[in-house]
């Protein structure tokens, strides 16, 4: 512990820059070297992630009389001391500089893409109009889990799949089938635990029949590639082919108990 | 990659559960494998016509007849175990066939290359297959590169191929497979899509044993007749492997134009204008329009690069995509008469008829989008329409239209028309150059083009000799161009203000920190 | 084993096949067990009798409107041009001054014995010469060796595409190049094209044994060295399919037999390769493979 500075106030600079060094650099490169996955943390929440830690600092320095004066004493010796002029000179033209660069970034044209904000699972309406006849959605379970043959129901959804979604959502359902790198908004994947596993069925049906062009305008409409199913599949098609999703995906759907139980959607 | 690996780590945890089935001798291990994740495209029985397989062409694999492209055996020869778990493994780039090393373990991947095997009588009545000898790569260069070219013409690739490698060669139009399906020689200046990959030793590989079940014959037999030697066929890998650039494209959402100012001649008025070669090209990729009936299911134009450059008064955009003809052409019409049919009026039918041309549109919002919101990609619907420049190889010329939802576009009159297109088609190529001034007079009919902010653009291409026609068409989502200006003066006021004030608070705390010590010294 | 259906006798001789497939092994390359017997030094001797022996001679008539070849267009390729004068036509349909139909395999399917061992044979060259397949039509016995020569300055790919044998797909660009192959499995019809001149067909037929035939522009063909016995011909045409005759055939004699094609045979099924027919009314896709 010799390099551990005695002051405060560099103590506080030490822990801010072990701060820094482990958000940016140790979340996201610590961990896979156990093999567990990580992702680097977007600038915003290290910011938010910095600011804690600042706000920490100062609790600690000023919780007593004699650390807070010795904090201090830093600041205020830049401020008077005669031998601390180069400092104070550069910082008073270096702290201005920093805040008009910030504000130049703020105010500058950007050609960047706009950002897109879009829900990606959107409320459902409580009825859809398919195919000119009124469906109720809200507590709809899928009709055919309770007729027939599920391994039929499963194979004529397989069908489906590879003669209309394939192109998109990939042989894997993990939306990178050979047409995925042509949209943006990239298809759906089915893998992910936050699709179609954490919603109803009914949930389902009423995407795929509806597509893109029937979403609620927080889905952004106008630029996702998926068809409105209700023009090229029946009713029975399109719970068939849900079936095949939850199975070839190996999950399970969530009912309207849960719903019920669980709150909001 | 790595989001992918991430999806894949997360649900290799969760169970099967149709693998979960019993094995035993009429259900091998394999056919679990099989039935669940290849049956859809390849059937059940294996001749590859699955319930994909009319959405794909050429179609998949029949492994019945025991015809593998990717090999490291001889013409016709069967592939050896490790041939057919590397394509497996890695897929088939430019196909629907993904790889799928990450989803079945290994295990999975050895019980399915025996099914496979047992697909085909061959694999039992025949000899274990030898694979050919292979050399290493000699390092590339530039002496290399223009041997391979002189054997690239002396051994005739260009007859399919054609002379720039934009699969334009004489031969082209009568391509057929093993299924007797039209089929296109490769476009060598786009590795990342050829079907055996794209590495100089893929492609060496490809050369020596050729593709089996395509037209594409193995050319070892010059070696052994000794009409070229091995180091030579090396020259010819990387001759082919310097037609397509050095790294895969990346897409990129926003088309930037420079502002080219009044320096420098101006815009460019020719889409083989020499100035074109150092503007930045961006990579657009199209997929088949499968949105709407009818739907298209095999796209000739891949992708589209786009330049564009402006001087504050026009925009010039210049499209450029590879086409190995133009169209219409005669020769090509039985062979886009063959796509049709084998693609199917999938839907409601096709609307192709001899004749059809080359056709692409740049497609803008009719008015810019204030917030997020955007006309539908597809032309946009009847609450936010579309406006379009629309291109014809037949009649050479652009048109301004309003869109409001796929092929619903009104060409503007005449009066008002503002956009104009040259068109150059050479050597497989099409290169359009569009132009228009950025501000018109009709500002209800055309969009104003903004100065220094993104407008969104999409793109839909048609290939006439290669059946396509009215929706069946390759289209893009929407991306953005962005007519770069020289930052304003004025834009410097706000950060100017904040240095100066924060420079004067700073100031200000300093002078009165020292007042103060001034007056009580020492105290802290 | 060899999954061969429809004719008895033919299985009979696949499985001969497989023995001595079983013993030449395949090359690398070679695509075939060619040449094995001669290679393994064992000569085998015609089982035939001459002397007990009858034979058939027999033509191939076509009635109906004969259609006018297609002229093919070579001028992409100026040699082949000059070599074919520039009047080269489709040799789809040839029918000759008196009627006769020209390239129709006509060979043994049935009452051969099965136990008989022929010898292969000696080699049959198909030349590439004016960007044609010459001959048009070849007639082999199975494992004899096939030489394919080019004959042009330009480039021609040689592409097999049978479905009981392995297939190959073979370059050439340069005069004098030549390869031999063979085919070891019966197979009627095996097409070879070149895909870079589109208007380039040949076709092999394979038989277990040496009674094939290939009619002349006349539409004559003949075989000899028959044992008596009754047997059924098959003659098969690239456009117009197969037709049947039976025939007796006696010691020292020659049986006289004629094949009748008409033009109304065209656009029916061609045994041959894999053809692929699309159902888009069902969406379906059928594929006939028709079987020896």
């Amino acid at each position: 512990m010799r390099f551990w500075p005695k002051e405060p106030f560099w103590q506080g600079v030490a822990v801010l820059v072990m701060a820094f060094l482990l958000i940016v650099f140790g979340i996201p490169y610590l961990p896979p070297l156990l093999g567990i996955p990580s992702a680097p943390i977007p600038n915003s929440v290290v910011v938010q992630y910095m600011l804690t830690a600042l706000v920490g600092v100062l609790l600690w320095v000023s919780d007593n009389q004699t650390r807070w004066q010795q904090f201090k004493q830093p600041f205020h010796a830049v401020m008077v001391e005669e031998r601390k002029k180069p400092i104070r000179m550069i910082l008073l033209v270096l702290l201005p500089a920093l805040i008009g660069f910030i504000a130049y970034g703020r105010v500058k044209p950007s050609l960047d893409a706009p950002p897109s904000f879009r829900a990606i699972h959107p409320a459902p309406p409580s009825s859809i109009t398919f195919q000119g006849r009124t469906i109720e959605i809200t507590g709809l379970e899928n009709p055919l889990r309770t007729r027939g043959s599920l391994d039929d129901h499963y194979e004529e959804g397989k069908s489906i799949y590879y003669e209309n979604c394939l192109a998109c959502h990939g042989d894997l359902l993990d939306g990178l089938g050979h047409y995925s790198h042509g949209f943006n908004p990239t298809p759906l994947s089915f893998q992910d635990v936050g699709t179609i596993a954490q919603l109803a069925e009914s949930f389902v049906f009423w995407r795929i029949a509806k597509g893109g062009v029937g979403l609620p305008n927080e889905g952004g409409p106008w630029n996702s590639a998926m068809p409105a199913w209700e023009e090229f599949l029946t009713e029975d098609e399109i719970w068939a082919v849900t079936i095949f999703l939850y199975e070839q995906a190996g999950k399970t759907p969530r009912t309207w108990e849960e719903h019920a139980e669980g709150g909001e959607h | 990659m790595g989001t992918r690996a991430l999806v894949m780590a997360a649900y290799l945890l969760l169970p099967l559960p149709l693998a979960a089935q019993e094995t035993d001798n009429e259900n091998p291990a394999g056919k679990v494998v099989y039935d669940r994740w290849c049956a859809g495209c390849h059937g059940t029985d294996g001749r590859g016509e699955g319930p994909g397989a009319l959405t794909m062409l050429p179609r998949p694999r029949d492994f019945t007849r025991a015809l593998y492209q990717v090999r490291t055996t001889g013409s016709g020869e069967l592939p050896t175990d490790d041939d057919i778990m590397h394509v497996i493994n890695v897929g088939m780039p430019g196909t629907a066939m993904p790889g799928w090393e990450d989803l079945l373990s290994s295990q999975e991947r050895e019980d399915l290359v025996t099914y496979l095997k047992s697909m085909s009588r061959f694999f039992n009545s025949s000899p274990p297959p030898a694979q050919l000898e292979f050399s290493n790569a000699p390092r590339v260069s530039d002496d290399r590169i223009a041997e391979g070219a002189e054997i690239y013409e002396q051994v005739e690739c260009s007859k399919c191929h054609g002379r720039s490698g934009r699969a334009d060669g004489p031969s082209a139009p009568t391509q057929k497979d093993d299924s007797d399906l039209p089929i296109y020689p490769a476009n060598l200046t786009q590795n990342w899509r050829f079907n055996g990959g794209g590495t100089v030793e893929d492609i060496y590989r490809v050369l020596r044993t050729g593709l089996d079940g395509t037209p594409m014959p193995t050319f070892s037999d010059l070696i052994d007749a000794g009409v070229i030697t091995d180091d030579q066929l090396w020259n010819l890998a990387h001759y082919v492997r310097s037609l397509s650039p050095e790294e895969s494209p990346r897409i990129r959402e926003v088309i930037t134009a420079a502002n080219v100012g009044d320096g420098e001649g101006g815009l460019p008025t020719s889409p083989t204008d020499e100035r074109w070669e150092t503007v930045d090209k961006f990579y657009i990729p199209l997929v088949g329009q499968i949105v709407v009936k009818p739907r298209w299911f095999n796209p000739r134009v891949q992708n589209l690069w786009v330049q564009a450059l402006h001087d504050s008064a026009d925009v010039a955009m210049l499209v450029s995509w590879s086409d190995p003809s133009r169209s219409p052409n005669e020769e090509w019409a039985p062979f886009a008469q063959q796509i049709v049919e084998a693609m199917g009026p999938k839907d409601e039918g096709s609307t192709w008829a001899p004749g059809a041309p080359d056709q692409l549109v740049v497609q803008f919002p009719l008015t810019l989008p204030t917030g997020m919101e955007r006309p539908y990609f597809l032309q946009g619907d009847a609450r936010r329409p579309a406006y379009l420049w629309s291109w014809r190889s037949d009649h050479d010329r652009a048109v301004e239209m309003v869109a409001r939802g796929l092929g619903t576009g009104q060409e503007q009159p005449a009066s008002s028309q503002q956009v104009s297109a040259e068109a150059a088609w050479a050597d497989g190529e099409w290169r359009v150059l569009f132009r228009r001034s950025l501000a018109t007079p009709d500002s209800t009919s055309d969009l104003q083009m903004p100065r220094a902010t993104v407008v969104p653009v999409a793109f839909q291409a048609w290939d006439g000799n290669n059946g396509e026609a009215g929706n069946q068409a390759a289209v893009s989502t929407w991306y953005f161009l962005a007519l770069e200006e020289p930052v304003p003066v004025t834009v410097l006021i706000t950060p100017l203000a904040a240095f100066l004030l924060t420079a004067v608070l700073g100031l200000v705390v300093v002078t009165r920190a020292q007042r103060r010590e001034k007056e009580i010294p020492g105290r802290n | 084993m060899l999954e061969i259906s429809g004719n008895k006798g033919l299985v009979a001789f696949a499985s001969l096949f497989a023995l001595t497939a079983g013993c030449g092994g395949g090359e690398a390359g070679s695509g075939a067990a060619g040449g094995d017997q001669a290679a393994a030094g064992v000569v085998v001797e015609h089982p035939v009798d001459a002397a007990t022996a009858g034979s058939v001679s027999g033509t191939v008539a076509f009635s109906g409107d004969v259609p006018t070849p297609a002229a093919i267009d070579m001028s992409d390729e100026p040699s082949c041009q000059e070599e074919t004068g520039g009047t080269a036509v489709s040799e789809s349909v040839l029918v000759g001054s008196e009627g006769g139909l020209a390239n129709v395999f006509v060979y043994v399917k049935e009452g051969l014995d099965s136990s008989l061992e022929f010898p292969t044979g000696d080699p049959v060259v198909l030349d590439q010469k004016g960007c044609t397949y010459l001959p048009h039509v070849v007639g082999l016995s199975m494992g004899q060796q096939l030489t394919v020569r080019n004959s042009d300055e330009v480039l021609h790919n040689i592409n097999a595409t049978p479905t009981e044998n392995r297939g190959f797909n073979r370059s050439q660009p340069q005069v004098g190049m030549e390869f031999e192959t063979s085919f070891p499995t019966p197979e009627v019809m095996i097409p070879i094209r070149c895909d870079v001149h589109g208007w380039m067909d040949a076709y092999v037929g394979v038989t277990p044994h040496p009674y094939h035939a290939v009619s002349d522009a006349n539409g004559v063909f003949a075989m000899d060295r028959l044992p008596p016995g009754d047997y059924l011909l098959e003659a098969w045409h690239e456009l117009y399919g197969t037709t049947t005759q039976s025939v007796t055939v006696e010691q020292g004699g020659t049986t006289s037999v004629t094949f009748e094609f008409n033009e109304a045979m065209a656009g029916q099924p061609v045994p041959m390769g894999p053809v692929l027919v699309v159902d888009h009314t069902t969406g379906t896709m059928h594929r006939t493979i028709p079987r020896l």
